[in-house]
């Protein structure tokens, strides 16, 4: 957590007023709204929320891979290094994506294709976009795979995604991800589907390459122990609104909005009373398809006015960089003041 | 670099286990490398002919005029004639002949009459003669040739067709796939059949043979190759969705190389299954056509054309039927064979039942 301050402060990665809709059986489905957040170079942002509140949906559209014909960007811009990626011919897009962007999936079972092998998958991005012959572009592979891990790497390029495991597949795609030495790589739950043990290694190994490659790191996890672990800042997602956002002291210490305060004491601790109850937030995300005027987490908050239910409050600023959209923030953040 | 798939591997290892499959696909493969050279084994051309000390190989060469060799005309030789004409001269000279020393389109009459011969050692028709005094095995030999390779191009291209087409659709979905649904579903409704008979009834018959038989073909292919879109469409709207198809987006790779690199080698594996399917299919289609009279055009030797023959005069020239159906039979099981054991190697449940 060194990075951020010691570089420019210009954002690598500006994200204002995302919006992003659906088409689907019960007509268009806004899955993000206005979603504004931006990643410096070299920092990570953790973004945060349960399934559904379109974190994974935020980072398809900075790559330009909604789903088609369903899915489109209605509004905002998305500005990496200066350029709106928004309005990039597909070309463009093709030499951005994978050479200065990377991004990891959930699922390592399935991201890695069947029928080729490590190390031509390792080399595909290579030879895509740094112009190599092929055996320059399998030797730099080979490299990348020693880095991320892997023991005996010049036995694992001629093996199938089949014959690796859970784990080490996850490390072939961070390898496949960052063999351009990308600026920025977006890890989509890069954790979820791997064993607690794996996890911490997945999570030790990326800081390490960041580190390394001094890339940006944009992580999507709905974990809070994750974000908490890894990341410089965090953005609190829900039903498509960013609540919350701040550095992690921010998020964890002095949290503002009722929904972070909510998921933070559900959260069992080693202090908590055994076979007592672990506090819930009552209540069910509402549907996408029938969102309230309001703020969206209206129905669940247990501080809600009747305001609440006419129009969705307004970002404000707590402090520095740390804002919420709550109108009460301030009655219900009593560490506010005592923490400045 | 290269090496195959250890799931290819296996998939080869088990086919090779399939004794009956295993044995019928080298049997059909010896079969098409011989039919390659199959001049040198039926035909009426010499292999060698050895006149005045200097040896001549006519099987693939110009043809030569029977003054080439000292005889009196010159139209192409009659290397039987020739042979004769040789050992009674008994100079030296003298001409390997094919052990089968006929072609399919030459007639044997031994008057003026054409009449089916039964088979015979002594006059070398080994299968006989047909109705029109040819030789059965030299027109049985050429015209399963012909059946095989019709049928692997017939194969060839409608898996072409049918998996751009297939893979199309499926791959940019959308109002694409939706009409070209509808169009195949129209476009197979169109009697096979009767386009044929239609198309053949329309071109001229002085169109040559190779061109006719062309024609034969795309006809076919163009009704044929629908079937092949449903299973190729499916696969690739299931490949499209899996995560490394957006992984190869991720690290930027274009349309092309998504579908190509990555989506269609694993859609195609369930294709494979069915090759010998198609091609069992298409000599039946061809035999089928032929024997009705609008298959292949004559005077091309055709193993339908000779089932005609055979049905016409079971009773006075049953060697004619039984030459024609015991090949069709054998080719037809052979590659049946070869089917069901690829479809039986590429069964995945055989790695999942606990026995």
């Amino acid at each position: 957590m060194n990075g951020p301050s010691s570089r420019a402060d210009v954002a690598l990665l500006a994200v204002n007023g995302l919006t992003v809709e659906f088409d689907t059986d019960e007509g268009v489905v806004r899955a993000v709204d206005g979603v504004t957040f931006d990643v410096k170079p070299g920092e990570t942002l953790g973004i945060v929320g349960e399934s559904g509140c379109g974190k994974s949906v935020t980072a398809l559209s900075i790559m330009r891979l909604l789903p088609q014909p369903m899915g489109r960007i209605v509004g905002g811009e998305i500005l990496f290094d200066g350029e709106n990626l928004r309005q990039l011919p597909l070309a463009a897009m093709q030499r951005i994506r994978g050479a200065r962007i990377g991004m990891v999936f959930q699922e390592p079972m399935t991201a890695l294709n069947p029928v080729h092998t490590i190390g031509r998958q390792l080399a595909e991005s290579l030879l895509l976009h740094e112009g190599l012959r092929p055996n320059d572009a399998l030797r730099q592979s080979m490299d990348m795979l020693h880095r991320v891990g892997i023991p005996a790497p010049d036995v694992r390029m001629t093996e199938y995604p089949h014959q690796l495991s859970g784990g080490m597949r996850q490390r072939v795609v961070m390898a496949i991800a960052l063999a351009c030495k990308p600026d920025l790589l977006i890890a989509d739950e890069p954790t979820t589907a791997l064993d607690v043990t794996v996890q911490a290694q997945i999570l030790a190994l990326m800081r390490e390459l960041q580190d390394d490659l001094g890339m940006a790191v944009v992580l999507i996890t709905h974990d809070l122990g994750v974000i908490a672990e890894t990341s410089d800042r965090a953005v609190v997602m829900y039903a498509g609104r960013i609540a919350e956002h701040g550095s992690v002291y921010d998020i964890f210490d002095r949290p503002a909005h009722p929904y972070t305060q909510g998921l933070l004491t559900s959260i069992p601790t080693l202090s908590t009373m055994r076979k007592s109850k672990l506090p819930v937030i009552e209540g069910m995300v509402p549907s996408l398809a029938d969102l309230p005027q309001g703020c969206r987490f209206e129905n669940r908050c247990a501080h809600r006015q009747p305001r609440c239910a006419e129009a969705p409050p307004e970002r404000e600023l707590v402090a520095g960089t740390h804002g919420v959209s709550c109108y009460r923030w301030r009655e219900l953040t009593p560490s506010a003041a005592a923490n400045p | 670099m290269f090496s195959l798939n250890p799931q290819t591997r296996r998939m080869l290892r088990r086919f090779r286990a399939i004794r009956r499959g295993y044995v019928s696909f080298l049997i059909l493969s010896a079969l098409l490398i011989v039919s390659l050279i199959g001049e040198l084994l039926v035909g009426s051309r010499a292999i060698i002919v050895s006149y005045q000390g200097q040896w001549h190989f006519p099987t693939y060469t110009a043809f030569h005029p029977g003054t080439d060799f000292g005889l009196d005309y010159s139209f192409e030789t009659n290397y039987r004639e020739l042979r004769d004409v040789f050992r009674a001269a008994n100079e030296g000279d003298w001409v390997l002949m094919p052990p089968v020393p006929y072609n399919p389109f030459e007639s044997h009459a031994s008057g003026d009459v054409y009449k089916p011969e039964p088979p015979s050692l002594a006059s070398r028709h080994y299968l006989g003669t047909d109705t029109t005094s040819r030789d059965i095995l030299a027109r049985l030999f050429y015209g399963t040739r012909i059946a095989l390779f019709f049928s692997l191009a017939f194969m060839a291209s409608v898996y072409l067709i049918g998996i751009a087409v297939g893979c199309a659709m499926g791959y940019f979905g959308g109002v694409f796939d939706l009409l070209f649904q509808r169009f195949i579903e129209i476009w197979s409704n169109v009697p096979f059949l009767y386009m044929v008979i239609i198309v053949f009834s329309v071109i001229p018959s002085t169109f040559s043979v190779p061109v006719r038989i062309f024609v034969l073909l795309a006809v076919m292919v163009l009704f044929s190759w629908t079937s092949m879109t449903y299973y190729m469409r499916t696969e690739t709207y299931k490949e499209k969705a899996k995560d490394y198809t957006a992984a190869a987006r991720v690290i930027g790779a274009s349309t092309g190389r998504i579908i190509f690199r990555h989506i269609l080698p694993n859609a195609i594996s369930t294709l494979v299954t069915f090759m010998p399917f198609t091609v069992v299919a298409a000599i039946a289609a061809i035999t089928a056509l032929d024997f009705l009279g609008f298959g292949l055009p004559p005077p091309t030797p055709s193993l339908g054309e000779l089932l005609r023959q055979g049905t016409a005069t079971l009773r006075t020239a049953p060697w004619i039927v039984g030459a024609a159906f015991g090949t069709l039979v054998l080719l037809l099981t052979l590659v049946a064979f070869i089917g069901e054991a690829i479809r039986e190697s590429f069964d995945p449940k055989k790695f999942t039942v606990y026995q």
